[in-house]
């Protein structure tokens, strides 16, 4: 949450800067397998966030003392690129941000893979942001997911999620780099639209009892046009499998 | 670290056979309504805070919450502003597990549950702008840091809300030092710490409640072997008590809109409760 | 009904049925994988090979130890193949054909009666495309063999040994089969694709 300091206008003759409506997501597109070597691949393209998810496993774990003789284990690792944001050069690795948000993501996915399937193996899921633009973790668990299912790993469904944000008292979906910034609040989610479980949630800000519930309510109703798009990048992949075959 | 974070995957090398024996009896007592040490499922251990422990630091507290200590240490710098900020002061809170607090900890640098921790505490206090970070600016451009350090000494469960109470309660027992600016402006002046400039200014208290799901039952303040059995947590940090200003999510387990809903108010109806013990002695 | 293509957390049965690459959770099946569904048959179109009782598999030796040896399944989990299950010897590298005889909890396969397969050549597919390369009764596998006079051993894990006759033309038919495998009509097409290219 920024400060009032040189903060931009972010809702201008009651329109968001960018012109989207309050509840409006930004431009998203997926893409599914867009990596040779990995076992699944993602790339999300998300407001300029660009994103790459790639998926190993269920392979033998390293260390071999970390294996689990009941379930596979999740290693998720998101990282910011030292070059993916408009500010200075970063650094390279995982910051205490990204470490957090790495755990919290593996949490998501300990959650939606069939992970008693195979045990004493170990499933890594990588996720670069190569370009940043606020919702980065969103976007991150998102394209993850799909290289998850790309990669044939067995899932209680395609995750998803949205970050509900405040600007200027107002409440808006999606929160690009500026609104991120300035807002008031910010509430990034991933959900299961199936079983209407919430299994990556973080707030920060200032919310009212009704506020909350509503950034709740505009969050799976974000989640329903995420998910169409990740059918959308799965259905390019592997629809052909069902087409006839031309000789 | 690694017993209480079984089920939150961070498998390490830990006597998975013992785990699963408590994990096995605490179910069992959570199935049919119970918890070890008799309490009720949404009721918290004896709470007690005690302020300024130690003279050197700025301000300090020890939050028990039945047996788990977290100490937290209130340190006042001079430091230089964020560019993009050059009139605020700066916050920032760093936990450490120490050895001493669990035979699983492990010394070595931050792991990502006491990162969480540090950050999810920063979070609330951060957002419910409980410390004027504008009344924190120096006269010669430079500003005051507040640096918290919490300190996990024993841990037997939920320390996140021991560990934000910790930080509340030291940061309304704070000294500011006098600061006198140096005749080259090139040079940072000097504090003298001993010498009171005032008591650092808490506009707003937040508290931290934490919430396990066992079984699909959902429990307040849990133990750490009660943490062991648990499927995943939710924490939700309140400030004045109506405000949400921080949530994390944290383990497998999914919670779903109402049920969020429902911890959003048992937090607030027991804010009255924990931030009495935060306040200003 | 028609095929179609159903994603992770789509239902697939109003009842709860053990299907391939599905799972079922308060009484109802769901994909867990991309599958192509029809009526009550799914089919994964992508998925890991897991070691099953009975299942010929083509595998590698990754080890030699003193009770025996370690071979590697095209899987996230290895066979074992015991001393006492084998007088022949292997060394590291040797690509054998086994039978799986016994999977723990844990998918640890115990392994038996190893064929040393030599000179031939050895393929890669997605092991679920393995039941349309051998085809209903074998039909496909027949006239794969009939056409091309390779020898041709499917192993389940998706790894096929291809020896003699024209395995240029049987390597092209079984890739063929693997990217078709879901369209209609995918036998009679071999048919006349090997008709045509044997020609040629």
């Amino acid at each position: 949450m920024g400060s009032s300091a040189n903060k931009p206008q972010l809702i201008v003759d009651g329109k968001r800067v960018s012109g989207r409506g309050f509840s409006d997501l930004r431009n998203l597109k997926i893409t599914a397998g867009v990596l040779k070597k990995a076992n699944g691949s993602a790339m999300i393209e998300w407001g300029k966030n660009r994103i790459l998810a790639a998926v190993y496993g269920p392979r033998e774990v390293f260390p071999k003392h970390m294996t689990d003789p009941r379930k596979a284990l999740i290693n998720a690792r998101y990282v910011m690129a030292p070059f993916s944001s408009m500010e200075e050069h970063g650094r390279s690795g995982p910051n205490r941000r990204s470490i957090e948000i790495s755990k919290v993501a593996k949490h998501v996915f300990e959650n939606n893979v069939l992970v008693h399937m195979f045990p004493k193996t170990m499933i890594n899921i990588n996720m670069d942001v190569l370009q940043s633009d606020g919702g980065t973790r969103v976007a991150a668990v998102t394209a993850a997911s799909v290289a998850l299912v790309d990669a044939g790993i067995p899932v209680r469904d395609l995750v998803q999620g949205v970050s509900i944000g405040k600007i200027e008292g107002t409440q808006v979906s999606d929160l690009d780099k500026d609104e991120d910034n300035y807002g008031e609040s910010d509430m990034p989610a991933i959900v299961s639209l199936r079983t209407g479980e919430v299994l990556l949630y973080q707030m920060d800000g200032k919310l009212t009892r009704v506020e909350v519930d509503t950034a709740l309510s505009m969050i799976f109703e974000g989640a329903k046009i995420v998910r169409e798009k990740q059918v959308e990048a799965l259905r390019a992949k592997y629809e052909s499998n069902l087409s006839e075959a031309r000789e | 670290m690694k017993a209480t974070c079984q089920k939150q995957g961070n498998n390490g090398d830990e006597k998975m056979i013992l785990n699963n024996v408590k994990e096995a009896y605490i179910t069992d007592l959570i199935r049919k309504g119970k918890r070890a040490d008799s309490r009720a499922p949404m009721e918290y251990r004896p709470i007690e805070v005690e302020t300024n422990v130690f003279e050197n630091c700025e301000g300090s507290a020890i939050a028990h919450l039945g047996d788990t200590k977290v100490l937290a240490g209130v340190k006042i710098d001079v430091a230089e502003p964020f560019s993009d900020r050059p009139n605020e002061g700066v916050f920032m809170v760093n936990s450490e597990f120490t050895p001493s607090a669990h035979p699983q900890f492990e010394a070595g640098p931050p792991n990502e549950r006491s990162i969480e921790l540090a950050r999810v505490v920063d979070r609330g206090i951060r957002a419910a702008n409980s410390i004027d970070l504008n009344a924190l600016a120096l006269p010669d451009g430079r500003v005051l840091g507040v640096f918290v350090d919490l300190y996990v000494l024993d841990h037997s469960g939920n320390l996140i809300d021991a560990a934000a109470l910790a930080a509340m309660a030291a940061l309304n027992n704070t000294r500011i030092p006098k600061y006198e600016p140096s005749s080259d402006e090139k040079k940072r002046g000097k504090l003298f710490r001993t010498e009171s400039a005032g008591q650092l200014d808490i506009k707003s208290n937040v508290i931290a409640c934490s919430f396990e799901k066992i079984e699909g039952t959902t429990i307040a303040d849990a133990t750490d072997e009660e943490e062991v059995a648990s499927n995943g947590r939710l924490t939700i940090a309140i400030a004045d008590g109506e405000y949400m200003v921080a949530s994390q999510k944290s383990g497998a387990a999914g919670f779903k809109r109402q049920e969020i809903m429902n911890l959003f108010d048992a937090a607030v109806s027991k804010y009255a409760e924990l931030a009495a013990h935060a306040k200003k002695r | 009904m028609e095929k179609r293509i159903v994603f992770p957390g789509e239902q697939v049965a109003e009842r709860p049925l053990r299907l391939e690459g599905c799972f079922a959770e308060d009484g109802k099946t769901y994909a867990a994988v991309v599958s192509v569904a029809q009526e009550d048959r799914v089919i994964p179109l992508k998925g890991r090979y897991l070691p099953n009782y009975g299942d010929y598999v083509v595998g590698i030796i990754k080890d030699e130890r003193f009770s025996g040896y370690s071979v590697e399944l095209n899987s996230p989990y290895e066979g074992q193949l015991s001393n006492r299950d084998t007088r022949e010897e292997f060394h590291t590298g040797d690509i054998v054909l086994v039978k799986i005889m016994a999977v723990d909890e844990v998918n640890n396969a115990i392994v038996v009666e190893p064929r040393r397969l030599s000179e031939g050549e050895i393929l890669e597919v997605e092991s679920v495309k393995v039941p349309r390369i051998i085809g209903r009764n074998g039909s496909m596998l027949a006239i794969l063999r009939q056409h091309t006079g390779t020898e041709i051993i499917v192993g389940k894990n998706g790894r096929i040994y291809l020896k003699g006759g024209n395995t240029t033309l049987a390597t092209l038919a079984v890739l063929k089969i693997c990217r078709e495998a879901h369209t209609n009509g995918l036998t009679d097409r071999i048919t006349s694709f090997l008709q045509q290219e044997s020609k040629s």
